[in-house]
């Protein structure tokens, strides 16, 4: 099996305080991977970790085998983009959207490789499949939307590449239950084809049973590895 | 006194400082660099422009486009030497104004040694014609630079709602921090925005040297006539900047009528302190504000 993600000794935080402790995690090809924790235990770091958003951080991280992780003590969010490109799509948590670009502009920033953008109107049709509702609202600015619609709008701008690692940070977060079930249930409809997904969730009835394995976080330290998918359903 | 004739004054000064004031605008918005260097990026297009003129072409078309190809050198020069090293260091914003006013200042000295005192003026880029509209007569040159910058205005406008890179720079001036998630490089838009913002510059210096000459420190009105449009129009909005072009082209033209030039300048920053009274945030606060809920 591919390794898509794999962090050893992942250490990172900002300025003087120091979020994750020394982690080490492997992500395989296929696997939709859920990690749970209250706030403030290290979630979103890690997510950012792996971006490069974090105020300093050293470890190795390895993606899709080529090392994305550095040593650095400033520079959050210098070498993002490149590792972005890379093949990473996160789909942040809360609202990091763009409020003046409509709907579609939306979409179509996701699609920054130059195949992307060539077929973006594909990848378009593709997500407006996943999330239907947007199909009326492609001219809307996103300033505008709903707090359910401005979410698949980033979810579904995550998906206009071809991503081998999905970050998807809290996806139901501030959603009405019945909103952010759909969100997820969108989220683990997405076909994977040899890529992987990593789901950062508070509410772990929305993950159990659903992803191939969760991991429980706390205090910035990886705690156990449930898998779920063998415990609940009896494996695959 | 003759309304039609302030009137298009009034346009025409507007046009050219509209120019400076979107490119101020835009520079600041997306790359969060209020940039002083424009005074630089205005006589190094000039003095290109005279030394292609000189030296190759008197071509108007060619001219015009060596102006603004030197602007849009210069720009890249400029982010290559402030923005690259700069912007992910702490007190970005105060640190690029000071190295950008720099920049500036060391231009016009360099220009003032490699190029000497004495102005230079560049051919006439639109011919001696005139042409009478509602009794009033348009010369050559004003309808030229009404037409070529609002021409650069509509390009530039196109380029940003139409293209990737386009999208890229509007991505960034809304939301950087996201820009940077959809796999948005900071530094190579900055170049793009750089090389963009200087070509206006640039084709601002050229029309300009239509009605002056071209001397070392002739950058720095159309700078100061260029932040403070911006400043008044609401810094990242190009419609702000648009009305608040036209209106303090009103405003000069008028005092040019009816004071003399001499008090151009203060007449002008009395129309913007009494703007920034009532609007803080420039004439377009109201116009974002909208467009977001």
């Amino acid at each position: 099996m591919t390794e898509i993600l794999k962090v050893e000794g992942l250490s990172a935080g900002y300025g003087p305080l120091r979020v994750l402790h020394d982690l080490d995690l492997v992500i395989n090809a296929g696997e939709r991977v859920g990690i749970v924790g209250l706030n403030g235990h290290g979630k979103t770091t890690l997510f950012y970790a792996i971006a490069g958003l974090t105020g300093w951080q050293r470890g190795s991280i390895l993606l899709a085998g080529n090392q994305i992780g550095r040593t650095r003590s400033q520079g959050a969010g210098r070498y993002t983009h490149q590792i972005v490109r890379q093949g990473l799509a996160i789909m942040p948590q809360g609202d990091e959207i763009f409020n003046g670009l409509t709907v579609e502009e939306h979409l179509d920033s996701g699609a920054f490789t130059p195949e992307a953008w060539r077929t973006r109107k594909a990848r378009k049709e593709r997500v407006l499949d996943v999330f239907e509702p947007l199909r009326k609202l492609m001219k809307t600015p996103v300033g505008r939307l709903s707090g359910g619609e401005r979410r698949m709008v980033s979810i579904g701008r995550g998906l206009m590449t071809d991503a081998r690692l999905y970050l998807a940070d809290e996806p139901s977060l501030g959603l009405a239950p019945k909103i952010g079930r759909a969100v997820m249930e969108a989220l683990l409809k997405i076909d994977l084809q040899g890529s992987a997904m990593f789901i950062a969730e508070q509410n772990v009835a929305l993950l159990e049973g659903r992803v191939d394995r969760v991991i429980g976080m706390h205090a910035g330290k990886l705690k156990g590895e449930a898998s779920s998918a063998s415990r609940l359903i009896g494996g695959h | 006194m003759d309304v039609f004739f302030v009137l298009t004054n009034a346009i025409t000064v507007a046009c050219i400082y509209g120019l400076i004031a979107i490119a101020v605008s835009i520079t600041w918005s997306s790359l969060g660099l209020i940039n002083l260097a424009y005074g630089f990026v205005f006589t190094f297009a000039g003095y290109g422009a005279w030394l292609f003129a000189e030296h190759i072409s008197e071509m108007p078309v060619l001219l015009a486009g060596a102006g603004i190809a030197m602007g849009a050198l210069a720009g890249i020069i400029v982010c290559l030497v402030v923005f690259i090293p700069l912007h992910d260091k702490p007190n970005f914003t105060t640190r690029g104004m000071i190295a950008t006013l720099a920049i500036s200042l060391i231009g016009s000295q360099s220009f003032l040694m490699f190029f000497g005192p004495r102005p230079k003026s560049l051919p006439d880029l639109f011919g001696f014609w005139t042409v009478d509209m509602f009794g009033v007569t348009l010369t050559s040159d004003k309808i030229g630079i009404v037409l070529c910058s609002t021409l650069m205005l509509f390009v530039v406008v196109r380029w940003m709602r139409g293209s990737r890179r386009g999208l890229e720079i509007r991505a960034m001036m809304m939301n950087p921090h996201a820009a940077s998630i959809v796999g948005i490089g900071v530094r190579s838009t900055g170049i793009y925005v750089m090389a963009v913002t200087g070509a206006m510059g640039g084709l601002a210096s050229v029309l300009l040297s239509q009605t002056y000459y071209i001397a070392p420190f002739n950058g720095l009105t159309p700078l100061i006539k260029g932040v403070s449009i911006a400043l008044c129009g609401g810094l990242g909005s190009v419609q702000g900047a648009v009305i608040a072009a036209i209106l303090l082209g009103l405003v000069e033209a008028l005092t040019n009528e009816f004071l003399g030039g001499q008090y151009v300048l203060m007449t002008q920053f009395l129309v913007i302190i009494a703007v920034l009274v009532v609007r803080p945030r420039g004439i377009s606060g109201l116009l974002d504000k909208a467009r977001e809920q």
